[in-house]
């Protein structure tokens, strides 16, 4: 199992109504299966999940990503500083 | 040929931006110009969708977003190594109406040296991959402003 810091912003904090969860995954989760096993957990994501952006370790990270150990993991819209 | 020591200034803040304090920390002595683009909150929105804003709150990725930032002027210093200076700065927080919410700016010897597209690409790219995003609160209630750019690999 890796153990994972999760991080969510804006749009999608208030859809998941937490800031941050710590969660263990299996070891060679990609990130689309962690989108998959979210949006089990916090069905309000579903919806925003065609537009989430994920990084990892506060780099974009893509669906075929595998999350390594100890990873910070973030999810947010698209952004709109400025 | 750049001296290794070219001031860029990156940061994300609750305090109001001070221009002149930018301005003189991305000054050298070689610098004969500045290119400077700053946000405000617009209170009035006639182009589209016509609206009134009371204020807008802003949150961020702190540590992602300055490292993106720094990435940003990265970027910057590869397209216009003339460029000698830059900031980049995001306030957050409850900002109102005429509020400066963001800075760029770059410096150069002259004017003509490209240092306008600089700043541009700066704020363009800022709204690009910066993890900032602001809520816009009206009489109407609130919205998440929600920007519509999907990062690249890369990125």
């Amino acid at each position: 199992m890796n153990h994972i810091k999760l991080l969510f912003f804006a749009t999608i904090r208030d859809r998941a109504g937490v800031k941050s969860i710590e969660m263990d995954i299996p070891a060679e989760m990609t990130i689309h299966e962690l989108k998959e096993k979210l949006v089990g957990e916090y069905p309000a994501l579903k919806e925003s999940l065609h537009s989430v952006l994920m990084t990892i370790n506060r780099e974009y990270a893509f669906d075929e990503a595998v999350v390594p150990n100890n990873a910070e993991i973030a999810l947010f819209p698209p952004v709109s500083g400025g | 040929m750049q001296p290794a020591n070219l001031p860029t200034i990156f940061s994300v803040t609750e305090d109001e931006i001070d221009l002149n304090d930018l301005l003189a920390k991305i000054t050298l002595t070689s610098t004969g110009a500045a290119a400077i683009f700053t946000g405000m909150v617009r209170g009035e929105t006639s182009r589209g969708d016509a609206h009134v804003t009371d204020y807008l709150e802003y949150e961020a990725y702190i540590p992602m977003a300055e490292e993106k930032m720094k990435q940003v002027a990265d970027e910057i210093r590869a397209k216009w190594p003339i460029v000698e200076g830059i900031a980049v700065v995001q306030r957050i927080g409850r900002l109102y109406p005429k509020t400066p919410t963001t800075l760029i700016a770059c410096t150069a010897a002259h004017r003509d040296t490209g240092v306008f597209d600089a700043a541009r690409y700066g704020i363009d790219r800022l709204k690009e991959i910066v993890p900032i995003w602001k809520k816009e609160i009206g009489p109407d209630g609130s919205e998440w402003v929600e920007g519509d750019y999907i990062p690249k690999p890369g990125e």
